[in-house]
């Protein structure tokens, strides 16, 4: 593999985006900002692969990208179509507050 | 990069439109009741279900021309194969797809709910499954994944105006988005050490890699975690008692049974085919999560006195039981075999009797209006057909011949010997204390439908719809024909050979 | 090395990467709860507007309106980035990739045309 400086630095960048991703899902409270923080953990995603494929010179790491990029639009969209419809019987509401079910 | 460019010269794939018929057919379908509902009025709405059902059932007729044909088509260089293995799982889904719909009619008919779009995001998960049958390529098992979770994600909750389907769709939401991602950071790490997205490809070369590149241990766990979450593996399987209850019935029984079978076919095709030369990582990883699904499961599903949380529970511990397999499967040759086998027949029998039990819930909600284990109170003395049908599926549940549940944990006890050595063993014997503790709730719901009094002294008889009847022949007929007769199943599992696929 | 320290060193990448994410979420919240004084008072919790003190909750509602039509625009405007590799080897694809191209954005158009006549395009 031909590695350079600037694909490891790339490929710490990730991984400490997607880090302060999944941080971020787990203490925050408000169901929008979690799914913000889920688009952070997919975009880190994304540059892993791009770095992948630049360091591997195979065009397949950018063609996944592609379709993270499509099915993220797709899962943000519903999200948000989800915590509308529950913001809308529920002002305010934080994950916190989603305890009618109890496990 | 631009020298690739330059010399950039393309030949069209061959594409195999009978292998990919299924998938076109239910396809085509929803494209159907997607118009159907777009230029119909209110009154043609009931189209909707009668297409669904018909669309999923005409899928089947390419699937049965296929395996009559019996050849293993590759397509796409290897990423889509479409192989004994991949038709009977499509065979599965579109079936479990059938008797969901089934279940639906009357439920999403009377409620005040979107008729039209229900079936198409029901349709659209289904292809989602079929497809995950066939991948063999991480970009396609990642397609397949959210393609199934997504609609399943709005389908939680369908039921808008209620507090509870919204939190079952939130939380459904939130988990599955992040396990996706953590799965994709997982193949994004596998990708990059092997080079290749191909699971044929990735297999030989994450072999080499034992030594010299310990992160790929890392995307390994990370994928397999990703999927422990689709499958609802205890500690990743909070999401799901609470999603079940939340979301509309028939949706529960699409999650319990589809979904997770989803989930294990993915599981079952990164083993097999990709992962498979690292047993070392993938057979402590799945012991673990085996051992903790199934007990917990289990001892959760004691205390529960809702039946749609009891099954969910239950349904947790029997993930436990189908992951069990694979924690020995890559022991030996012999072994891998028989685990595969037991895995397949396990989710052919378990989506039959776990349908067929939603079923029986469904039906008796009709009048009762709940779901607490109370309120089934006395049901023999005014639905005696019911209460035998529900005794049957808990039989099975439980692993009671003659129902078809003991035939798939003969399965996964033989796989987990065959090993031969002290993990496997050890196993076998955590599968069998948790057997025994799942029979006292079982048996309580059991002696509640037989034994107690109706609670409210209300015992007019239950209306049973046409369509809810039609699935409870279906579920209860396929768990006694195989429970009697093996045979019927094994003809069709019998040839499947994933590990071929990837030499 | 032994198989067994071999098979542990290679969870450790696990756990070192487990560990790196929770330290470094806990370390920064940590490292801010040392360095910064703790003077509580209760004009301190209330929310920020512009020096003003603020009217009501900070959740307020907003009009979500239109919301469907944005989120419909999300959808289309990422499924175009299909179009643009296709796009740019027009000729190398030939018929091939003109009628996969025409399956793709037929469908794409099916739920434009699903969208228009549930009425979702429509300002409420």
């Amino acid at each position: 593999m031909d590695t350079s400086n600037l694909d490891i630095a790339y490929l710490a960048l990730s991984a400490i985006l997607f880090g302060l991703g999944g941080f971020g899902l787990l203490v925050r409270r408000n169901p929008l900002v979690m799914i913000m923080c889920v688009e952070l953990m997919l975009n880190a995603v994304n540059l892993t692969f791009v770095t992948f494929g630049r360091m591997l010179d195979d065009i397949s790491g950018q063609v996944i990208v592609f379709f993270v990029l499509v099915v993220a639009a797709a899962e943000v969209v519903v999200g948000l179509g989800l915590v509308v419809a529950m913001a809308r019987r529920r002002p305010g509401a934080t994950a916190d507050d989603l305890r009618l079910l109890r496990g | 990069m631009l020298a690739h460019l330059a010399s950039f010269a393309w030949d069209a794939p061959s594409v195999d439109l009978h292998a990919l018929a299924p998938e076109i057919v239910v396809a085509a379908t929803l494209v159907v009741v997607l118009v159907i509902d777009a230029f119909t009025g209110e009154e043609q709405r009931w189209a909707a279900s009668s297409v669904a059902g018909i669309g999923l059932l005409v899928a089947l007729v390419p699937v049965a021309t296929l395996a009559y044909d019996g050849a293993t088509r590759v397509m796409f260089g290897g990423g889509y194969v479409v192989d004994d293995y991949a038709l009977v799982l499509k065979a599965l889904f579109l079936l479990s797809g059938y008797v969901v719909v089934l279940l639906s009619t009357n439920y999403i008919a009377e409620g005040d709910y979107w008729e039209g779009e229900y079936y198409q995001l029901l349709l659209a998960s289904v292809l989602g499954m079929m497809v995950m049958a066939s991948a063999r390529d991480l970009i396609s098992i990642f397609v397949a994944l959210e393609l199934l979770s997504i609609p399943a994600y709005m389908l939680a909750a369908w039921r808008k105006r209620d507090l509870k389907s919204d939190e079952a769709g939130v939380k459904y939401y939130l988990m599955g988005v992040f396990a996706s991602a953590v799965m994709l950071y997982g193949m994004s790490v596998i990708y990059g050490y092997t080079g290749s997205t191909l699971l044929a490809e990735i297999a030989p070369r994450i072999g080499e890699l034992v030594t010299s590149e310990p992160i790929i241990t890392l995307g390994i766990v990370f994928v397999l975690i990703g999927f422990g979450f689709k499958v609802s593996a205890v500690p990743f399987h909070t999401w799901a008692p609470d999603t079940y209850e939340g979301a509309p019935t028939p949706v529960t029984a699409f999650l319990a049974v589809a979904s997770k079978a989803a989930g294990f076919v993915a599981l079952l095709n990164l083993i097999y085919v990709g992962f498979w030369g690292r047993h070392d990582v993938y057979e402590p990883l799945m012991w673990v999560l085996a051992a903790l699904t199934m007990t917990i499961g289990n001892l959760i599903a004691l205390r529960q006195t809702n039946v749609v949380r009891m099954l969910a529970y239950s349904g947790i511990a029997q993930a436990g039981y189908i992951l069990a397999p694979l924690a020995i499967a890559g022991s030996s040759p012999e072994a891998a075999d028989q685990a595969l086998h037991s895995i397949v027949v396990y989710l052919l029998i378990y989506a039959a009797m776990n349908l067929g039990a939603f079923a029986v819930v469904m039906a008796v909600a009709r009048k009762t209006r709940s779901a607490e284990i109370d309120t089934f109170g006395g049901l023999f003395s005014y639905a005696p057909g019911l209460t035998v049908a529900m005794s049957l599926f808990l039989f099975s549940l439980a692993g009671v011949p003659p129902a078809a549940g003991w035939f798939a944990k003969i399965g996964i006890f033989q796989a987990l010997a065959s090993a031969g050595d002290t993990s496997g063993y050890v196993l076998a014997v955590v599968v069998a204390v948790n057997s025994v503790i799942a029979f006292a709730y079982y048996g309580r719901l059991m002696r509640v439908m037989w034994m107690d009094d109706v609670p409210d002294g209300d015992t007019t008889p239950i209306r049973v719809p046409t369509s809810i009847t039609a699935a409870l022949v279906i579920t209860a007929a396929v768990t006694l024909v195989i429970g009697v007769v093996p045979g019927v199943l094994t003809h069709f599992t019998d040839p499947i050979n994933l590990l071929a696929l990837g030499r | 090395m032994s198989e067994y320290s071999e098979f542990v060193r290679q969870y450790l990448t696990v756990a070192i990467f487990a560990a790196v994410g929770i330290g470094l979420g806990a370390g920064l919240l940590g490292l801010g709860r040392i360095f910064r004084p703790v003077r509580p008072q209760e004009q301190k919790y209330l929310v920020y507007e512009s020096g003003v003190d603020p009217v009501g909750t900070g959740w307020s509602q907003s009009q979500i309106r239109y919301y469907i039509y944005a989120l419909l625009f999300v959808m289309f405007d990422v499924e175009a980035v299909f179009l643009f590799p296709w796009a740019t080897r027009l000729e190398a694809y030939s018929t091939f990739g003109l009628i996969e191209m025409l399956i793709f954005v037929v469908i794409l158009a099916l739920g434009l045309l699903y969208a228009w006549r549930k009425k979702v395009l429509r300002w409420v």
